[in-house]
């Protein structure tokens, strides 16, 4: 038997900071979590007493990788407390800048953040190094998804032009004609990026748990619809709160939650677990190339489900664009908004998976209640028990071993547990 | 030329054009300072060429926003162990930034990130000149503090000079 002892803290290549405890004496687990020493807090306070009208542009900030789904999600969740409900054309565009982060978002994690560990390498930088080719196509993708997003929102990161009920600049014909050549183009990039993923050896480990995410008639969700698990729930948005049942934990800032189960796991994997046959076809294909079958219940695949969504979101974004351009894009109006006291739930299925707000306005339109569930806060409870359980599966390993199957492990959840501060910190040579 | 540079009617394709990026995330304090600049800048007649950008908290996407100008005046937070509002004019070359290419998250040093990968791929990026401004303090909240509040002025003109 073993004697392990890993305390791994600030987990590199995880968005914000997060520490990994272990302690086993004699085979027997005494400690195994991963403890988040910082979490997005004070939401409440950012937007209360703030007119309706600044509550996307202040939450779009929270996070720097997810700006428009919280400016996406706050919207939908204004516009139903003032019963705005926004035309068709607006509806499309949000849709298309909301792939755009998708794409954007798992470009950086799968290949910035989980591909090294396949290669054996600290991070992206040695890896440009070895296969130049490989961060090259990441580049090239990553730049095609910020031009998306800019075309939109008006800016790469933190929409402008995101208003309630409209936007408030939109794209002229030629930028989407152009933007849909390039997508198109971006095919080619999305077959090698599927062709280099199902090479990879994903770490074997299952642990049965429940999957959480919108689902809606129509098309794969990411904006409104029901809230669904694939233990057979189904909820109204509005009535989020009986999905998360949120809990403080002693060790952690973030609440924990928890559903049917002890825990629950949004996400890419989850949505795909949900949502499979609204995958578009190819993106079905790059699934079965990939070794990803609903329901699957092996969290490392949570990659794979990403890579899964970006050939989904580049292919519906075509079709979005055709949509568009065959509608004839128009100057969008900005709606007269009767402001009333009110209460909106919004949901949306951001990159690290389902988000909720919830806010509270007066007469004035002023918010004096709100409420924020982000998704890494929802997955903490189910991360932290998968680690419980792959530990003794691999405790006769090396010690080194374990501690990157754990960070790999963390890895693959794709937390962002600080969207936060990044000054610089100079030293002067 | 960027999607959004055409978006807002800048058609301006000179290769001598000069951008200047704000960074930071406002909703943490003096860690805002880049964005708060960039607002007071909206404001301003800008010189011919001079064009502002609020980067927020963009981390690696900083590559692509840098893509394409001559020179990138970038503004942000930077512990220096100064005082409070003290800002300081360097270039890459003057500074090491810290972070080993083994710790690789993208928020908290995405500029040395950047400037790592884009030297190991061989990328030739814009002249680069920075302006760190020393925090009182970087954590939740709005609004910066007195002390960096106070340096805007002095910031904001010192941008422009170096911009022009």
């Amino acid at each position: 038997m073993t004697t392990l002892k890993i305390d791994v803290h600030h987990v590199t290549r995880v968005e914000g900071h997060g520490d990994i405890v272990v302690d086993t004496r004699n085979g027997e687990i005494k400690e195994c979590r991963f403890e988040v020493v910082e979490a997005p807090r004070f939401f409440e306070a950012f937007v209360r007493g703030r007119p309706y009208h600044e509550l996307s542009h202040i939450t779009s900030r929270i996070c720097g990788i997810c700006s428009v789904g919280h400016a996406t999600t706050s919207l939908r969740a204004t516009e139903k407390a003032l019963g705005v409900e926004p035309p068709e054309q607006t509806m499309l565009l949000r849709k298309l800048n909301f792939h755009g982060e998708i794409i954007d978002s798992h470009v950086l994690h799968t290949y910035y953040l989980v591909a090294p560990d396949f290669f054996g390498v600290g991070s992206v930088i040695p890896l440009a190094a070895t296969h130049r080719e490989v961060v090259e196509r990441a580049l090239r993708i990553k730049k095609l998804s910020g031009d998306l997003c800019a075309m939109i929102g008006g800016r790469h990161t933190h929409p402008v032009a995101m208003a309630v009920g409209c936007f408030t600049h939109t794209p002229t014909a030629g930028e989407l004609r152009e933007m849909q050549a390039r997508l198109v183009d971006a095919r080619a990039d999305m077959d090698e990026t599927v062709a280099l993923f199902a090479t990879l050896p994903w770490p074997e480990f299952e642990r049965e748990t429940e999957y959480v995410s919108l689902k809606k008639d129509d098309e794969y969700a990411f904006i409104d619809g029901t809230v669904v698990t694939t233990d057979g729930f189904s909820y109204p948005i509005e009535d989020y709160r009986d999905v998360t049942n949120e809990e403080c934990v002693p060790f952690s800032t973030a609440k924990w939650t928890h559903h049917n189960r002890e825990s629950y796991m949004v996400g890419a994997l989850a949505r795909v677990n949900n949502n499979f046959d609204q995958l578009h076809p190819r993106a079905q294909e790059a699934a079965g190339k990939l070794g990803l079958k609903p329901i699957c219940y092996n969290p490392f695949l949570n990659s794979a489900a990403q890579v899964v969504e970006m050939v989904h979101c580049v292919e519906d974004s075509i079709r979005i664009i055709d949509e568009l351009l065959t509608r004839g894009i128009q100057p969008e109006q900005i709606p007269e908004i009767k402001v009333q006291a009110g209460e909106g739930v919004g949901s949306c299925d951001v990159p690290r998976g389902i988000l909720f707000h919830n806010y509270v306005y007066d007469e004035d339109g002023i918010c004096v209640k709100a409420n924020c569930i982000i998704p890494t806060n929802q997955n903490m409870a189910n991360l932290n028990h998968d680690m419980q359980a792959l530990v003794p599966q691999i405790m006769d390993k090396p010690q080194d071993e374990i501690r990157l199957m754990l960070e790999m492990l963390v890895r693959a959840y794709d937390p962002c547990i600080s969207c936060s501060a990044h000054f610089l910190t100079v030293k002067f040579v | 030329m960027s999607a959004w540079r055409e978006a807002n009617g800048e058609s301006d394709s000179s290769s001598f054009a000069t951008l200047i990026l704000g960074m930071g995330n406002p909703l943490r304090g003096d860690d805002g300072v880049g964005c708060c600049m960039v607002e007071e800048l909206m404001h301003l007649e800008l010189p011919h060429g001079v064009h502002v950008l609020d980067g927020g908290a963009g981390g690696l996407g900083l590559l692509n926003l840098m893509e394409g100008w001559k020179r990138v005046v970038i503004v942000d937070a930077a512990e220096m162990g100064r005082e409070p509002g003290e800002f300081v004019r360097f270039t890459p070359a003057d500074v090491r930034l810290a972070s080993a290419p083994d710790r690789f998250s993208l928020h908290h040093a995405g500029l040395s990130e950047v400037l790592a990968l884009a030297n190991a791929l061989d990328r030739t990026l814009p002249e680069m000149v920075i302006f760190g401004v020393q925090p009182a303090s970087v954590g939740w909240g709005e609004g910066l503090s007195p002390a960096v509040e106070a340096a805007l002025p002095a910031l904001i003109a010192a941008v422009l000079k170096e911009a022009t």
